[in-house]
């Protein structure tokens, strides 16, 4: 595969990219700010000593919606680009995506259980009630990706194929169950589930950040160093262990490490498609396989993508809002499609 | 010219009433739509800046802007409409969007969305000290006991001599797979209202087969459909569900559509009236009995 642009160009122009991205995610939105009391509350929540008179509420937008909002999508469009990158990897198939070892079909099942079952039981204590449904849609992803696992291991091999396969079988099983549950849902239930299989940034608040900032912020930092190990897992199995590498042990994080990320991506803002499948491709269409490069220009078109994708869906059908998940595949999906016949012709 | 009509109006305002002119909230957002017929009805629609997709009626609120679906507001939208308060249900939500919202000083009120009589009441009394208009409000809510009384007691006067009509309520989308509404339903609640007996035995609002739905035989339909209306629902109806053609609601062709915005969001200030059709519907022999 040949690269079109070089590592150096494409690294400041994605880094370029989401500067831009963060700007405007937090200077646009359905309230016009002017643009100096953007500048000045963006000074005074750095820390600067600038004069907050009649900024009280430009700094309650900036500070308490956009900014945890923006925040909250750097994290997630981050963590669900570097899972793709890691899946693809491991699967060594470009068509592969998070969702592959059953983590958005787990957490999906999570969801719907803690959206209808806590109507069932009659609802659940107030202060643990807006923890629910982003612990159980985490430990649901969790839970599945362990048992995908689980039924592809045996002696301590992993086969990817039987992992595969296990994965395909355990998200039809978790779809069907999600299906029952659908059927189960009183009419104002099945729309909460609805909108919550679409994504949204909707409503973040720092509290509620950062067990994902946390999480996102872990594996940046530690999937970059198998950048070696996943170059060498492009030739194959078999390979890459004569090069030297721990490659079950390299299998067992890749697995672990996507299931933590996407699931505490998807507890904290939906199932959010496209991003983790797409964005790895992109960069690979740009920039070529290499992981050294994939893995941290992923990291940073994954998070402009999803903060670009959450302006227009704030800002589309203001003072309505769209769910994000239409809006990352409305403009990713032509975009890929035209990237993969110019890469043909 | 606007300007100085609002300046006149502050004044007037100010020298009549300076007390209330200060605290009652002149910017409503609304979500939920029985509420925004119900602040329709105390003659303050000037008042609303901005409903919710509940909100269909009456037509012109169609031309406000939407601030989506109540259950997924958007903080910085509803923000953005500069409003002074926000009614909705307890159905309204994500619960941190209304956190942002009360945060930014806007208050957020919370009313019933009950099938009741006594949620009626909360929410026109809540509404009518919102509005500054608590007499007109406990006016229109003893009008509207008072109709739904007199109806009741007409409907218990039919039906001593004639039995209840066994009703089946279709909730659906231009006829196809219809959702047949159940116990516990609104919809249930309107056909036992009306006088009907509704024939369906299940929970909520649940897909049916064909064959279940022909053997309930029902004497009346009642169609909510959202996208046809009248005859065209009615053949529709028959024509994807070729089991009803054999009832004898169909023989009789006693097939009647109702609005589908009734059955949303609580009771609101048309239910009277629709209650009225629908008796009249199910006792076509007391239709001069049963009118007003």
């Amino acid at each position: 595969m040949t690269r079109l642009v070089s590592p150096r160009t494409l690294f400041i122009a994605l880094g370029l990219l989401c500067l831009l991205a963060v700007w405007l995610s937090l200077a646009l939105g359905p309230v016009s700010l002017p643009l100096i009391d953007t500048l000045r509350v963006g000074l005074r929540l750095l820390g600067l000593p600038v004069n907050g008179d009649g900024l009280e509420q430009a700094e309650l937008i900036l500070g308490q919606i956009r900014l945890p909002r923006t925040l909250l999508g750097l994290a997630v469009g981050a963590v669900l680009a570097l899972a793709g990158v890691a899946m693809q990897g491991l699967f060594r198939n470009p068509l592969a995506d998070p969702g592959l070892v059953g983590v958005s079909s787990g957490a999906a099942l999570g969801a719907a259980i803690a959206i209808v079952g806590s109507t069932w039981v009659g609802g659940v204590p107030e202060v643990f009630a807006p923890y629910l449904l982003s612990l159980c849609a985490f430990l649901g992803g969790l839970g599945v990706t362990a048992l995908v696992y689980r039924l592809g291991s045996k002696e301590g091999q992993t086969s990817v194929a039987t992992m595969l396969l296990a994965g395909i079988a355990l998200t039809a099983l978790a779809s069907s169950a999600v299906g029952l549950f659908t059927y189960l849902a009183d009419d104002a239930t099945l729309r909460t589930l609805t909108f919550w299989n679409l994504g949204s940034l909707n409503g973040a608040s720092y509290q509620r950040l950062w067990p994902l900032v946390l999480v996102a912020t872990g594996v940046a930092l530690w999937l970059p160093r198998r950048a070696e190990a996943l170059n060498a897992l492009l030739l194959g199995e078999s390979e890459a262990r004569h090069l030297g590498f721990e490659v079950e042990k390299l299998k067992r994080e890749l697995v672990f490490c996507t299931a933590l990320g996407v699931g505490a991506a998807v507890a904290a803002a939906g199932l959010i498609g496209f991003i983790g499948l797409v964005v790895p491709h992109l960069v690979r269409l740009l920039a070529g396989p290499d992981h050294r490069v994939l893995l941290p220009a992923s990291l940073l078109a994954g998070a402009s993508l999803l903060l670009f994708a959450d302006l227009i869906a704030r800002l589309a059908l203001a003072p309505a809002e769209l769910p994000i998940g239409i809006v990352t595949a409305f403009i990713g999906a032509p975009f890929f499609l035209y990237l993969l016949l110019r890469g043909r012709a | 010219m606007r300007r100085y009509a609002s300046l006149i109006a502050l004044c007037i305002g100010l020298v009549f009433n300076p007390a209330q002119a200060e605290q009652l909230p002149q910017r409503w957002v609304s979500a939920g739509g029985a509420l925004s017929e119900w602040i329709v009805e105390l003659g303050a629609e000037s008042r609303l800046v901005g409903v919710d997709t509940t909100s269909q009626h009456p037509q012109s609120l169609k031309a406000l802007p939407s601030i989506g679906y109540q259950r997924q507001l958007s903080a910085e939208g509803v923000l953005s409409l500069r409003p002074d308060v926000l009614v909705g249900t307890e159905e309204m939500g994500p619960p941190p969007v209304l956190a942002q919202i009360r945060g930014a000083k806007v208050r957020v009120e919370l009313f019933s969305s009950q099938a009741d009589l006594e949620a009626v009441h909360g929410n026109l009394k809540h509404l009518g000290e919102l509005l500054g208009k608590p007499e007109q409000a406990e006016q229109r809510f003893v009008d509207y006991r008072q109709q739904l009384d007199a109806l009741k007691a007409k409907v218990k006067a039919v039906q001593a001599s004639a039995g209840a009509p066994g009703v089946i309520l279709l909730v659906g989308h231009a006829g196809a797979k219809p959702m047949i509404a159940g116990k516990g339903t609104a919809g249930d609640w309107l056909i036992e209202q009306a006088g009907g007996r509704n024939l369906a035995t299940n929970d909520g609002y649940k897909n049916f087969s064909t064959e279940t739905l022909a053997a309930l035989n029902p004497e009346v339909v009642v169609v909510s459909d959202r996208a046809l209306t009248g005859d065209a629902a009615l053949q529709a109806l028959i024509k994807e569900n070729p089991a009803l053609a054999a009832s004898r609601a169909v023989r009789e062709k006693r097939l009647i559509d109702l609005d589908p915005t009734l059955l949303v969001g609580g009771l609101g200030p048309r239910l009277p009236a629709s209650l009225q059709a629908l008796a009249q519907a199910f006792y076509p022999a007391a239709k001069a009995q049963l009118a007003p």
